[in-house]
């Protein structure tokens, strides 16, 4: 707060120089994470900016980092068509939302290098053909595993399995831990069970497609990998991220589905498996192709915001390599542009080895791009959920799930054409 | 008044003077209250009769009239939730009487450091919900919760409290049961206290025992008592929240969630103003009718059997 007032009154006081010697800056107000490594990050590359754009004055908005609380503050003030912040940090899955309220601009009069942006990140920011958002950094699901434990990464979901069942002679009590509580990071690791076994939640035209066979064969893996084959244990279906990756850190689990940020804190010294392990991406089973869960962020400008062109200049700088690379090496967050991947300084700035990085970022898929993302998603969890904690038997989880996302699209007026 | 004075025709003018007087001085209390409670009610029910979705904005905020009455009623997620509820109110509220009454007595008993007793006692009931919640979902959280690992010690395997249908209820009642009945305890206690000894003193002599004694005499006038205390509970339990909120949000699926937290997440999670504010509307207008039902059964019955 202290810094963020500093921060504030350091702007007003150029903002003052400025008005004296006749020039009056504009201010653009960006609102993000600015908090810990990110708020490192951002302000450094904030005053570069500054520096570089003298007109250019830029203000920091804080909002809560918790997904949840920033969608509702960002919709509380872009729904009262609230001219600040003009910069808006996006999760990934919020840009075809903000794009169909009409909240954010449409960028294609910028014209911006799509193409040297990762082609599934870039997918994520359209809606109706056009690009809302430009991809910031990436997050993807992918598979931890111990080098100690096991000769090699499993090819396919069934080696997963077999391996993890070898486990019990080196008295690790858990084969494999994934996110399993009811929340979005449930519907993440379904979506790359759902990729391995070739389903999809929405298909091409737009209509609901969970009920599917692959949908189903999906499911039933995750629900007999706790219940039938018991590599799983059933408490996962309350964990999260961090719940896993304390059970894989104190060398309790053989593999372990997470995103990118345990890498770092798994190589600590204090951890039980540093040196000790490797990532892959999340194997498929016959029919499918290894999935990747997309996350991540990306930037948008306000619709309504009085200084669009100086907000795209910033965007435009923060996406630049310097700036993803310094991103990667304090934040620890990836790149969207795959051609830094092959660099030394990204080599140097993170610290997994970047063939691995770049074999998982290269499976990402997005999440169903729809503005009712995250209503589908709630379906979803609900659904899941009672499937896996034996409420309800798979297939009439997803068949219920279905029609409820059916009836969901159906009031939104987004459906397929009939 | 004297009775020589003559029947008024109309009121004299002091009269009307203190009735505008009173009026005036009583209009900055409703006025307060038309903006606290009037108005927001009001708006809400205005609310309930349109579709309004801040996640859907291209669909305007058309009025639908009783469509998301309709909706909700054809709502599975609602009935299930209003079943957890009426689940959830009648299990704590069994559990806490019996065990307060049983509490009561025994404290009715204590001469000794009377106040630190019963202090101790109405300690869990000072905690904060939110901080109980938290603690029993850390004994019962598995498999390292304490709850877990006394069973296995007994020999018994633990079901994964919070991914189970119906475990996943243990949890919840046992806290609650364990912050309230102590305040269930101190009202009955209170109870017991007004009930003259002498009357217990009386039905010794004429030889009856101690359970006689109880059923005769303790019980018939306790239950003003037990009658406050249960509908005080019946109408907090009913409102449950805080509790299932920390310690499942509703899960497994949406096994524990009570109606408040499924309001609650339509209406400010979801951002689905219409219908979250039917659903309130609902919620409003059922807890409004027991508070009457509560306030004509304590008003009435429980005050005139206390008289002589």
């Amino acid at each position: 707060m202290a810094r963020w007032i500093r921060f504030v009154v350091t702007a007003l006081a150029f903002a003052a120089v400025d008005c004296a010697s006749g020039s009056a800056p504009a201010v653009l107000t960006f609102s993000g994470s600015v908090v810990g490594r990110e708020g490192d990050v951002i302000r450094r590359q904030l005053d570069r900016f500054q520096r570089e754009h003298p007109s250019i004055r830029v203000a920091v908005r804080a909002t809560p980092d918790a997904a949840d609380q920033r969608h509702q503050l960002y919709v509380h003030w872009l729904n009262a068509r609230a001219s600040e912040p003009d910069i808006l940090q996006l999760d990934v899955v919020w840009t075809p939302e903000f794009a169909a309220a009409g909240w954010i601009a449409n960028l294609d009069r910028f014209h911006p290098p799509l193409e040297a942006f990762l082609a599934p990140a870039v997918a994520a920011a359209r809606w109706n053909r056009s690009v809302y958002a430009l991809p910031w950094f990436v997050d993807v699901g992918m598979l931890y595993w111990r080098t100690d434990l096991v000769p090699h990464a499993p090819r396919d979901l069934g080696e997963l399995t077999s391996l993890a069942r070898g486990r019990d002679d080196r008295g690790v009590p858990f084969g494999f831990v994934w996110q399993g509580a009811r929340y979005e990071g449930l519907v993440t690791v379904f979506l790359e069970y759902l990729g391995a076994f070739g389903g999809r939640v929405l298909d091409d035209r737009g209509a609901v497609a969970v009920d599917s066979e692959p949908a189903q064969r999906a499911l039933a893996a995750m629900f007999d990998a706790i219940y039938v084959d018991g590599v799983v244990p059933p408490s996962v279906l309350t964990w999260q991220e961090e719940q896993t990756r304390f059970a894989f850190q104190n060398g309790q689990a053989v593999f372990m589905r997470n995103w990118p940020y345990a890498y770092g804190l798994l190589e600590e010294p204090a951890s039980t498996v540093a040196g000790r392990f490797a990532v892959a991406p999340m194997p498929a089973a016959p029919g499918g192709a290894p999935t990747a869960t997309l996350g991540g962020s990306a930037l948008a400008i306000n619709a309504h915001s009085d200084q669009p062109d100086d907000a795209y200049a910033l965007v435009d700088y923060l996406l630049q390599p310097e700036q993803m690379i310094e991103r990667a090496r304090i934040a620890g967050e990836f790149p969207t542009r795959p051609a830094l991947y092959s660099t030394r300084e990204l080599a140097a700035a993170i610290s997994m080895p970047l063939a691995d990085a770049l074999a998982i970022i290269e499976r990402a898929t997005p999440r169903p791009i729809t503005p009712v993302y995250s209503q589908l998603s709630e379906i979803l969890q609900v659904s899941l959920h009672r499937a896996l904690t034996r409420q309800q038997p798979p297939r009439d989880a997803l068949r219920e799930a279905a029609v409820a996302m059916r009836a969901l699209l159906a009031a939104a007026r987004l459906g397929p054409p009939a | 008044m004297t009775a020589a004075s003559p029947p008024p025709v109309a009121p004299p003018s002091w009269r009307r003077r203190e009735a505008r007087l009173a009026w005036a001085l009583v209009l900055p209390a409703l006025g307060i209250i038309a903006a606290v409670a009037v108005f927001p009610i009001g708006w809400t029910v205005w609310e309930s009769l349109h579709l309004h979705d801040l996640r859907m904005p291209w669909l305007g905020r058309p009025y639908v009239g009783l469509a998301n009455y309709a909706a909700a009623m054809g709502d599975r997620r609602f009935w299930s939730a209003v079943g957890h509820t009426g689940v959830f109110a009648a299990l704590s509220v069994s559990i806490e009487l019996t065990l307060g009454l049983v509490l009561a007595l025994g404290l009715d008993r204590v001469r000794r450091a009377a106040g630190l007793v019963r202090t101790a006692v109405l300690l869990p009931w000072a905690l904060p919900t939110v901080v109980v919640a938290l603690v029993w979902r850390f004994i019962f959280e598995s498999p390292a919760g304490l709850a877990t690992a006394l069973a296995a010690r007994a020999g018994v395997t633990a079901p994964t409290w919070f991914a189970d249908a119906v475990a996943a209820w243990v949890p919840i009642v046992l806290a609650d049961v364990w912050k309230t009945t102590p305040f269930v305890a101190l009202l009955l206690l209170a109870g017991l206290q007004a009930i003259d000894p002498a009357l217990s003193e009386a039905a010794a002599v004429d030889g009856a025992g101690p359970w006689r004694r109880f059923t005769g005499v303790t019980w018939p006038l306790l239950r003003p008592a037990l009658l406050v205390a249960f509908l005080f509970r019946t109408l907090d339990a009913l409102r449950v929240f805080d509790v299932v909120y920390v310690m499942t949000g509703g899960g497994p699926g949406t096994a524990t969630e009570p109606i408040a937290l499924y309001t609650f997440g339509t209406l400010l999670q979801n951002l689905r103003f219409g219908f979250g504010a039917a659903l309130s509307v609902i919620v409003f207008v059922t807890a409004f009718g027991l508070a009457l039902a509560a306030i004509r059964v304590l008003g009435s019955d429980a005050f005139l059997e206390r008289r002589p």
